[in-house]
């Protein structure tokens, strides 16, 4: 049992760590919490049930379709969210804090409602690009599809690591994220490293919409809330604007609620109320998250 | 179009719709249309409306009758709120309505207040009649309904699994919602009374995705249970099935649900995992009801091209406006509180068989009937 809980915790970790590390990217450099976040995660899901259809018939189906299905998802969701800074979050940047904040809360809403009006108020299913078949490993079933799950967030996580750490785009962002002004008279261009940041944000967060669509096998306009407000969670609870941080966070956010309900008597149903309270608990301790740094507040 | 032409023909509407107002009389269906229960609603409108358009062409009263959807969301909020907008429209002369029971309980209370006469097609908790004789209930009964209840489906389910299925240990899972938990509670009864032992009760969360981690604790549960019974609605049941099937829970392990999850949209959540569940529906599937025979044909008939199928509680509904149209000739004309009366004396045969009912407002045509999912042609069958 507990290896099978390991790999249900792994699964539903993955997803988090993948949607939290958008939130950090974005926290990092701008300081703002994009509150739509989570409706750049949904359309990168219905981005890739529309292509589902049409993939076929380019790639074919099996892992090639699926490769394929994924990027497309992936450049949409990026391209979306470069658009949402473009248009919502650019033109307020110097006036206030509080004025990007609301006008994410704001893009939320309108990308939910206009899925709902347009779209469909409905679940839709979601389709399985490979044929998932469950392998035993060790007393424990697991599916190819979590198997496919927790690859795809690996790797994406490993592409991120190193286009962080070992690129110059990734150390124009690290400078950014430092110090956005000396960055910016050191003669980066400030304004392309955040819409590129916001780019990668959003591209994670469709792959994470694509996987979660595979995960749940349906998929709905406001799938995003949920798992967004969990990732955000995630996110400060490893110290948000970390990118390891953020990782951190989802994988325990998700073994804390696997452990919950599967181990606690009738957890079920009080899952959330345990992770919450162990992050309450855990920013009690550590104001700043578990890896996030103590950092003067930025005037 | 030329300008000018644009302006004739707007005039001609607008001319149009000043005249003398035909006089029209509302039967108000308040049920969800949006949302993840909306695909139910939409089929309980359209039966609705098919049964006012035929009353209309059949000439059975000398003012229009029109259906008017409301939509609940589903949400028991805003189904107070629409049940505040219904009793505030003169017009509206009785209430199809509403599909859930947490919907149903609140909004029968405002309903009170009017009072006007709520049928329910769908509402299936014993708390949707029985508030009526609870102290804090103000205004008269008003609330009827034309499906049976929990507590003849859930014990049903109950025998059923305990007598067909020969299952001893069965595990409890609900959704904590008035018609979830009930459901599961009668189960529970029944089962235990009959010697069966539920080794595990659990609620989810509607709106959960993720019930692995439970599915999990079942799976290795120590007093080895043989199926789970679900109190719920699709969504989660279709998502239940699905991780549990990715979990090595097939057959012969059983999972057994109630009508709230038997509808074609299982198979959109679930695929081919819904295969084999085991979904009590109240009443014989509309399909095998020789008196449904024609209503079937005629549903069909009216709503192709809109690409619907019929939904697991249109004929509930279709016969509640019946009932309604029954109950207003006999009061001699749309009067809200002697249609009230009417509904009550009401002796009806149709789609359903005979439709009476007792001093609660139940209706005594209490059938249960258990069907299997069939994926590949998203069918139903009944099985014994």
């Amino acid at each position: 049992m507990l290896i099978q809980q390991i790999v249900n915790g792994l699964t539903l970790g993955a997803i988090y760590s993948l949607i939290a590390l958008g939130y950090t990217l974005v926290y990092g450099i701008l300081t703002m919490i994009n509150f739509a976040h989570s409706e750049v995660l949904m359309l990168g899901a219905f981005m890739a049930l529309g292509l589902a259809a049409l993939l076929p018939a380019v790639f074919g189906t099996g892992l090639v379709g699926l490769a394929g299905m994924f990027i497309l998802s992936m450049a949409g969701a990026g391209l979306i969210n470069v658009i949402i800074e473009r248009l919502a979050y650019r033109p307020l940047r110097h006036i206030s804090r509080l004025a990007p904040l609301i006008s994410a809360i704001g893009v939320s809403i309108i990308l939910q409602n206009g899925v709902f009006l347009w779209v469909s108020t409905q679940s839709l299913r979601f389709p399985e690009p490979v044929v998932i078949d469950q392998v035993q490993v060790f007393g424990a079933t697991v599916s190819t599809l979590q198997i496919i799950i927790l690859a795809a967030a690996l790797i994406l996580m490993g592409l991120l690591h190193f286009f962080v750490e070992h690129t110059k785009l990734g150390k124009a962002m690290r400078a950014c994220s430092d110090d956005i002004q000396t960055a910016g008279l050191m003669g980066i261009n400030s304004d392309y490293i955040i819409a590129l940041t916001f780019f990668v944000g959003g591209a994670l967060g469709g792959a994470a919409g694509v996987l979660y669509g595979m995960n749940y096998g349906s998929i709905k306009y406001n799938l995003g809330f949920l798992p967004g407000a969990k990732a955000f969670t995630a996110a400060v609870l490893g110290g948000i604007g970390n990118i390891r941080g953020a990782v951190l966070g989802g994988f325990i956010l998700g073994f804390l609620e696997v452990l919950a309900s599967g181990y606690i008597p009738n957890g079920a149903q009080w899952r959330d109320v345990i992770a919450f309270t162990v992050l309450i608990i855990v920013l009690l301790v550590r104001p700043s998250g578990l890896l996030g740094e103590k950092i003067a507040e930025k005037v | 179009m030329t300008l000018r032409k644009a302006f004739a023909v707007a005039a001609v509407v607008l001319a149009a719709s000043c005249g003398p107002k035909e006089k029209t009389v509302k039967i108000a269906v308040a049920v969800p249309l949006t949302g993840d229960m909306g695909t139910e609603g939409q089929g309980l409108r359209r039966a609705v409306e098919m049964a006012v358009e035929e009353a209309n062409a059949a000439k059975r009263f000398p003012y229009k009758l029109v259906a008017a959807p409301y939509d609940d969301r589903a949400d028991p909020k805003e189904a107070v709120n629409v049940a505040n907008l219904i009793i505030s429209d003169p017009n509206v002369v009785a209430v199809v309505g509403h599909y859930n029971s947490g919907c149903a309980i609140p909004a029968a209370k405002v309903y009170a207040r009017a009072p006007v006469a709520m049928i329910s097609p769908a509402a299936t908790n014993p708390e949707v009649t029985a508030q009526q004789d609870s102290t804090d209930w103000s205004g008269p009964r008003i609330v009827f309904r034309v499906v049976p209840t929990d507590d003849v489906q859930g014990s049903y389910a109950a025998q059923f699994a305990f007598k067909s299925l020969g299952k001893r240990r069965m595990t409890l899972l609900h959704d904590k919602t008035p018609y979830g938990q009930g459901l599961g509670e009668q189960f529970k009864k029944t089962f235990i009374g009959l010697g069966g032992k539920i080794v595990s009760e659990d609620g989810v969360s509607v709106g959960d995705k993720d019930f692995k981690a439970l599915l999990t604790k079942v799976r290795s549960d120590a007093s080895k249970p043989e199926g789970i019974y679900f109190g719920g609605l699709y969504t989660e049941a279709g998502l239940l099935l699905k991780q549990m099937r990715e979990l090595g829970l097939k057959e012969p392990f059983a999972f057994i649900s109630g009508d709230g999850s038997k509808t074609p949209s299982i198979f959109d959540v679930a695929g081919d995992a819904a295969d084999g569940a085991y979904l009590s529906i109240v009443g014989v599937p509309v399909e095998e009801l020789p008196s449904a025979k024609t209503f079937v044909e005629d549903y069909k008939k009216r709503w192709t091209g809109s690409g619907e199928e019929l939904k697991p509680f249109d004929h509930f509904g279709y016969e509640a406006a019946q009932v309604i149209f029954a109950a207003i000739e006999r009061a001699g004309g749309p009067d809200r509180t002697k249609v009230i009366e009417e509904i009550r004396k009401t002796d009806y045969t149709g789609v359903l068989g005979r439709t009476t009912f007792d001093a609660k407002g139940d209706t005594l045509n209490k059938i249960v009937t258990m069907t299997r999912a069939r994926a590949k042609d998203r069918a139903f069958p009944s099985v014994k």
